[in-house]
């Protein structure tokens, strides 16, 4: 048996497929619905409730709670004010990608951090001869993440406190059905979105309330694959599918930097030492050979594939996780590792991985696709991400 | 007396001289087997020695039969099934117990109940496993040069094993002459702070060896079991279909199939020499055959202290011959039961009964173990691996009843004052009293035992000092000096003769690489 | 804040070496000492007959020579003294340098021994040249290693072909034994082969049945010269170090603790002491141990943090106490072991392995004039459900005591002013992590290209300008200055 996270009682219940994933040892929704439709436009439309409790989440407290988190990250974590959060990657000695997630400061010398991976042994490797001490809080925290316009709105219906100012990546302390919640403005859907952390032992009543203040406001409780394709949308790399942390690669080629994957603007290299720094200033100085960048299929392009062999497009509506290569001419110049329809966009749209120089905003590429059985290649074009980005996002 | 004409004789039917012989016989030569005991098989033969009940004697599991060896012979076909042996479960002294279960979640809430470190540990470790042994795995296949000569063959050997080495990253490199050089302890201190599960994994590491976790060179053994996970056999662990002896009667059936002749109950006196040159082998009945080749799949003690006049040989390889360790340390405790064992710390039959069940209980517990070895004493309180066949394979037992197989250690084979009934009974309490420590219904539900000490396997088996892998795994008898220096290609001072078995490289727990390498040498050097 | 070409970190054996060195080649250089002596482990703390973690030892004749220690006052030419095993029947089995008076002591046990004894001794000292060949050598970073750095390397292996293929073999074959299979397969008295083994297990958390033991014999039979420690006075050793580095220029300051070596852009930038003066220099060489360096000297941000733990999993683990003591009653002259068996020995080190002071313990006691040094192995750092205190010092020393009761009858009553340094005495007041006093176990996954951490062989760390020149680098391991020459010739080498 996998474990279950401290909602089962409530997701159990409304899971009409019983269609379980596993995420980090845990059941987790793949969807609630017999389709992922409405949960995905509750995340554009309304306000869709993720249960995130199988993230995993670091306690990081003591005097070297900064120093250790700034030697580890990529980012500048001296700087951080009291109750912000980043979101940053981290990397092993020769500047290569180990994870992504955030660092939250709760205080002057506490921290949290969330990760996809466990992070506990780097963590305590990086704090040899530091005052520091670090916990994981996984199995204790039960985390919701409430994303899409009426978020806001919902979360005030239900939070003792009003979240009208809680800007963009920052947090609060608060309380929903009187269990002490801390909420940060963050999420993984590009859209207005919170995430709710709580006690695991006190997490049903605020399930109960979020779900009874949003009813008026189409709060949908969502899954893996709505999630999957808001993410792609927002342009946001998820690991082990868009890359391959550095300790798990068995080959140089699987690893990645942060600037390969597009996150360069989450690199401080003025910051001092972090693990990285040397290779990553070299492979600024000489630029990098892959990027991590946005492809947008030629839809007219893709439609002609199929009128080829007599058929009208046949798209999945959920979001290939599978290798796609990419082709200038006939040479294979990237891959695209998440794919997907955008329902909003009413797009088919990629992320891939393109050698220099076909990394360039505005280059046409070929993605290959199959069609009846054969392999096609369909036109698209290199663009910036994210692909969708609503202006009520960071407002 | 009669006589009869070969291309090549292979002196025993165990895995290695039977693959020897199926891959020799693959290339168009006319091979004989020669195997002393009425059935083939070596250390890895079943029978049933109690009514209903059939035991592997010896080996018990099949680590590392070679894939390609399996894939190539098309084993299969001739009856090989590996089946899963899912799962670790090792009580511990508390009365708790930890498992490695068949799913990476699992068993990764299992070290997690113990230790989140050792939960985090135990992934990062797991790949630099898969990474080591995706390092070393070809060094197995390359024959071992002679490092003092100048001959083409042993500078290209040279040059392979450089290229080899250079082949590699710094970081593996390094990761690699690490792991030769460490004890499974320091490095299992070094990754993890839960004692059973450091006591288990060593465990590994010392199996077949006259070693404790804290010797050095203990680690690299370790990484047998991820050679499964790299090499296209998909688990490091199987249990063969019908005992070990399933697995050599599947190589038999192979090698019969190719037109090799097996004759049992035909025990070798002596190679015969014609103008310094292996030609032929007598049997004790005085029955000879000849051949261009003599292959011994013995130990090297018996292939070149017994089976040929030492005339034959250059003192200085007599004397390292001599030298050759070979001291056995395991013995085995083979179970009937009336009913499965139960387990304090996990009562009821359930998914470990159908893996293994290790007594590891700390490094320390088997370190001690050893220290009673050293000084000539079989251990008070030993490492036990055990496994009931009978729960993965329901042919071995009566329904409802199962076999047991204890594999035990350690057993020196030169037990103060030498080895008798009772002290095998009194081995046999120890193995006994220390699972009772564990799963009290032990004693009540044994009706019948078998006890196997070095002495016997050296008796049955006919391996010198009942070592399982013709030699004990120290450093300094692994590759090149895999048996002696200069002759670790599984040729030998005597032209004609070669040795195909565990005693050459890459050594025993691989199992028939030296069977089909050396079948690769002896066809190089032209078998006419 | 002054600035030098270089400075050195610790004023030991190796220290000096280096600092003598350079100061030699005309650098200029500082030598920064926490203790308020100089001679690190070779020296007591204060009172002359105070114990030290080393009895004995001498520098290489190369050293010597180079930098013209004789003209300084050290006596030249040390020989080992003879190695006496004292045995229980109270036989007695002597090693000496002289192969036929050792032959005729080793025949009491057995005349096939005695007779393959000159071909031991032939074979002892062609793999000790060996191996010093293989200190002297600078290991490069391995595979892909330049061709000039390599040349050093291929010199090595034509030497070692050049054993021919028996004794080649037998070196290669050693170097992984244990000392009990490497003695097997030459000798068959249990008293000769237990006290050739001691040396074996001499300083190291090791058995005589551990693999790796037959290859820190034939390191303690290079460093010693022989079989027993060397005839000299360690405090005469340093005296003449010292001296010498100071005729060359070099500025020692003693009772000067170093708090941090100051690093910047990656690069050393100096010292900083704990009295807060800054001295700067673009090259530092620190002979305090690779624990004590990596670990306290440098603050981990720039370091690699899979190195770090590299670091942290360095095997120290001392086992090692010393005591010293005067006698009214005179003393036998010579390197007196208790070492009676194998098994003895054996069991011994058991005890280590399981935190535990071995109630019969291996001694190694080195007598001068009335005074005795006594090595005592095993005490572990490390004990289990104890620590070092008074209590535990007290057993330590009855242990002692009576151990050479059994073989130096009525001692007891003679000998006064025993003082012991346990191994938590080797650590704080040597500054030895562990107390260690080899700077990290001589094992062989410790050993070679190894030392201290795979990759960093040759003094050089992952911080530019930082060198490491004390005992746990590649040829480290008791007195014998090899680290620190060769840390010396590395920076000369380099870009000084």
């Amino acid at each position: 048996m996998l474990r279950t996270t401290p909602f089962h009682p409530r997701t159990s219940l409304i899971n009409q497929l019983q269609n379980w994933r596993r995420w980090s040892g845990y059941y987790t929704a793949g969807l609630y619905e017999m389709s992922h439709e409405r949960e995905y436009w509750a995340i554009r439309n309304a306000a869709a409730l993720f249960d995130v409790s199988p993230l995993m989440k670091y306690l990081i407290e003591g005097p070297d709670a900064a120093r250790l988190l700034d030697r580890i990250v990529t980012r500048d974590v001296q700087k951080m004010s009291i109750g912000q959060v980043i979101y940053t990657p981290w990397c092993n000695a020769e500047g290569k990608v180990l994870d992504d997630g955030t660092v939250s400061r709760l205080g002057e010398t506490t921290f949290r951090m969330t990760s996809a991976d466990p992070n506990l042994r780097w963590l305590n490797l990086n704090a040899a001869g530091m005052d520091v001490s670090i916990t994981d809080i996984s199995d204790q925290m039960a985390a919701l993440s409430l994303q899409g316009p009426k978020a806001r709105v919902i979360l005030n219906r239900c939070a003792a406190k009003s979240l009208d100012g809680l800007k963009y990546f920052r947090l609060m302390e608060n309380a929903i059905a009187e269990v002490p919640v801390t909420i940060s403005r963050t999420g993984y859907t590009g859209d207005l979105g919170y995430e709710i952390w709580m006690e695991a032992a006190n997490a049903l009543p605020v399930w109960d309330a979020l779900m009874a203040a949003g009813h008026d406001y189409g709060i949908a409780p969502a899954g893996i694959l709505a999630l999957d394709v808001a993410r792609v949308e927002a342009g946001l790399i998820l690991i082990e599918t868009d890359y391959t942390a550095a300790h798990h690669a068995l080959i140089e080629s699987q690893k990645s930097s942060p600037f390969e994957l597009g996150l360069g603007w989450a690199v401080n290299l003025e910051k001092g030492p972090f693990n990285g720094k040397q290779a990553l200033v070299a492979e600024k100085a000489h630029g990098s050979e892959w990027m991590f960048v946005g492809l947008e299929v030629d839809w007219v392009g893709m439609e002609r594939l199929f009128h080829e062999v007599g058929l009208p497009p046949q798209i999945s509506p959920l979001t290939l996780r599978a290798s796609l290569p990419v082709f200038k001419g006939s040479a294979q110049v990237g891959y695209a590792s998440s794919s997907t329809w955008s329902p909003v966009l009413k797009k088919y749209i990629a992320l891939a991985h393109v050698q220099k120089p076909y990394f360039e905003i505005g280059t046409d590429v070929l993605l290959e696709v199959t069609v009846e059985h054969q392999r096609k290649y369909a036109p698209a074009k290199v663009v910036k991400t994210p692909f969708y980005e609503p202006e009520w996002k960071k407002k | 007396m009669t006589s009869h004409t070969y291309d090549a004789i292979i002196i025993g039917g165990g895995h290695n001289g039977l693959i020897n012989a199926a891959y020799l016989a693959r290339a168009g030569k006319k091979v004989i087997v020669l195997e002393r005991r009425p059935i083939v098989g070596g250390a890895a033969v079943t029978e049933e020695i109690f009514p209903g009940f059939r035991f592997t004697e010896f080996s018990y599991v099949v680590s590392l039969l070679r894939p390609e060896i399996i894939r190539e012979l098309e084993l299969p076909k001739h009856g090989l099934k590996i089946l899963p042996l899912p799962s670790t479960f090792t009580p511990m002294e508390n009365g708790d117990y930890i498992a490695a279960w068949d799913d990476h979640d699992k068993t990764r809430r299992e070290i997690y109940r113990h230790s989140p470190k050792d939960a985090d540990a135990y992934d990062d470790y797991a790949r630099l496993m898969v990474r080591m042994a995706m390092a070393v795995k070809p060094l197995l296949s390359l024959i071992p040069p002679d490092l003092a000569s100048l001959s083409p063959r042993d500078l290209v050997g040279l040059l392979k094993t450089g290229l080899y080495a250079a082949s590699l990253s710094e970081k593996d490199l390094y990761a690699v002459a690490k792991l030769v050089t460490q004890s499974s302890g320091d490095l299992l201190d070094d990754w993890f702070e839960t004692d059973a599960l450091k006591g288990t994994k060593s465990a590994s590491g010392i199996i077949g060896t006259f070693l404790g976790p804290r010797s050095p060179g203990t680690a690299y053994v370790l990484l047998h079991h991820y050679m499964g996970e790299i090499d296209g056999a998909f688990r490091a662990w199987g249990f063969a279909k019908n005992g070990s002896g399933g697995v050599t009667a599947s190589i038999a059936s192979a090698a019969r199939a190719l037109g090799v002749e097996i004759r049992t109950d035909a025990p070798v006196k002596q190679v015969i020499v014609k103008n310094g040159r292996a030609v032929g082998v007598a049997l004790e009945n005085g029955d000879e055959f000849h051949a261009s080749v003599v292959v011994s799949a013995a130990d090297p003690k018996r292939t070149f202290l017994q089976f040929v006049e030492p005339k034959y040989f250059p003192d200085e390889f007599i004397t390292q011959i001599r030298n050759f360790r070979v001291r056995g340390s395991s013995g085995k405790l083979n179970l009937a039961l009336s009913e499965l064992p139960n387990f304090t710390a996990l009562p009821g039959e359930g998914e470990l009964h159908r893996g293994a069940v290790s007594i590891s209980p700390s490094i320390d517990y088997i370190e001690r173990a050893f220290d009673d070895a050293k000084y000539g004493q079989v251990s008070r309180r030993p490492y036990i691996d055990i496994i009931i066949p009978s729960m993965i394979d329901p042919e071995m037992a009566p329904p409802g009843q199962h076999v047991m197989s204890c594999f035990v250690q350690y057993v020196p084979y030169d037990v103060e004052g030498g080895w008798d009934e009772s002290k095998k009974e009194a081995f046999a309490e120890n193995v006994i009293a220390t699972l009772e420590q564990y799963a009290p219904n032990i004693r009540r539900a044994i009706i019948g035992k078998q006890i196997i000490t070095p002495v016997d396997i050296e008796r049955i088996a006919g391996i010198t000092g009942g070592n399982i892998f013709h030699g004990e795994l120290l450093l300094h008898q692994l590759f090149f000096l895999r048996p002696a220096p200069q002759w670790a290609d599984f040729r030998t001072p005597l032209p004609g003769y070669y040795l195909a078995a565990s005693g050459a490289h890459p050594g025993g727990g691989i199992m028939g690489a030296a069977g089909k390498l050396s079948a690769q040498e002896i066809l190089k050097d032209g078998l006419r | 804040m002054n600035s030098y070409d270089a400075i050195i970190i610790g004023a030991g054996h190796n220290g000096l070496t280096t600092a003598a060195w350079l100061a030699k080649a005309g650098k200029k250089v500082l030598v920064l000492e926490k203790r308020s002596v100089v001679g690190g482990a070779c020296v007591g703390n204060d009172a002359a007959l105070d114990p030290a973690p080393f009895s004995g030892g001498f520098l290489r004749p190369d050293i010597v020579r180079h930098l013209k220690l004789t003209q300084f006052g050290l006596n030249p030419a040390p020989v080992a003294t003879d190695l006496i095993s004292l045995l229980p029947d109270s036989r007695q089995l002597v090693l000496s340098a002289d192969p036929v008076k050792t032959a005729e002591s080793i025949a009491q046990f057995s005349a096939a021994d005695a007779a393959k004894w000159p071909d031991f001794v032939r074979f002892m000292d062609k793999a000790a040249a060996t191996l010093e060949a293989a200190y002297a050598t600078p290991i490069p970073r391995l595979p892909k290693f330049s061709p000039t750095e390599g040349l050093p390397l291929a010199q090595l292996a034509l030497k070692i072909r050049g054993l021919g293929a028996r004794d080649m073999y037998a070196f290669i074959r050693l170097l992984p034994m244990s000392a009990k299979e490497f003695l097997d397969d030459w000798f068959e008295s249990d008293a000769l082969k237990a006290a050739i083994a001691s040396l074996g297990i001499h300083n190291a958390n090791l058995g005589v049945m551990s693999a790796g033991s037959a290859y820190n014999l034939l390191h303690q039979y290079l460093i010693r010269g022989g079989w027993g420690q060397p005839a000299n006075d360690l405090r005469q050793v340093i005296a003449a170090l010292e001296s010498a580095a100071k005729a060359f220029g070099a500025e020692i300051r003693t009772s000067a603790e170093v708090a941090r070596v100051t690093v910047e852009n990656e690069r050393v930038s100096g010292v900083l002491l704990a009295s807060g003066e800054q001295n700067s220099a673009g090259t530092v060489l620190c002979s305090a141990d690779p624990k004590r360096t990596f670990l306290s000297l440098v603050t981990p941000e720039p370091l690699d943090p899979e190195f770090v733990w590299q670091v942290q999993t360095l095997k120290m683990r001392g086992v090692t106490a010393m005591a010293a003591a005067q006698s009214a009653a005179p003393l036998p002259a010579g390197t007196l072991i208790v070492a009676p068996s194998l098994n003895y020995l054996e069991r011994a080190y058991d005890a280590a392995k399981y935190g535990q002071i071995s109630e019969k313990p291996y001694l190694e006691i080195t007598t001068a004039g009335n005074s005795l040094s006594i090595h005592f192995q095993f005490a572990p750092y490390f004990l289990k459900n104890a620590t070092w205190n008074a209590e535990t010092r007290a057993k330590l020393e009855s242990i002692v005591v009576d151990t050479l009761e059994t073989r130096l009858p009525n001692l007891k009553s003679q000998i006064h002013n025993l003082k012991s340094l346990t191994p938590l005495d080797l650590e704080t007041a040597f500054s030895l992590t562990e107390g260690d006093p080899h700077h990290g176990q001589l094992a062989l996954d410790q050993f070679f290209f190894m030392r201290p951490i795979p990759g960093y062989a040759s003094q050089k760390t992952p911080i530019a300008g930082l060198y490491l020149c004390g005992s746990g680098v590649h040829g480290g391991g008791g007195v014998s200055g090899i680290a620190g020459r060769n840390a010396a010739k590395a920076v000369l080498k380099g870009s000084l």
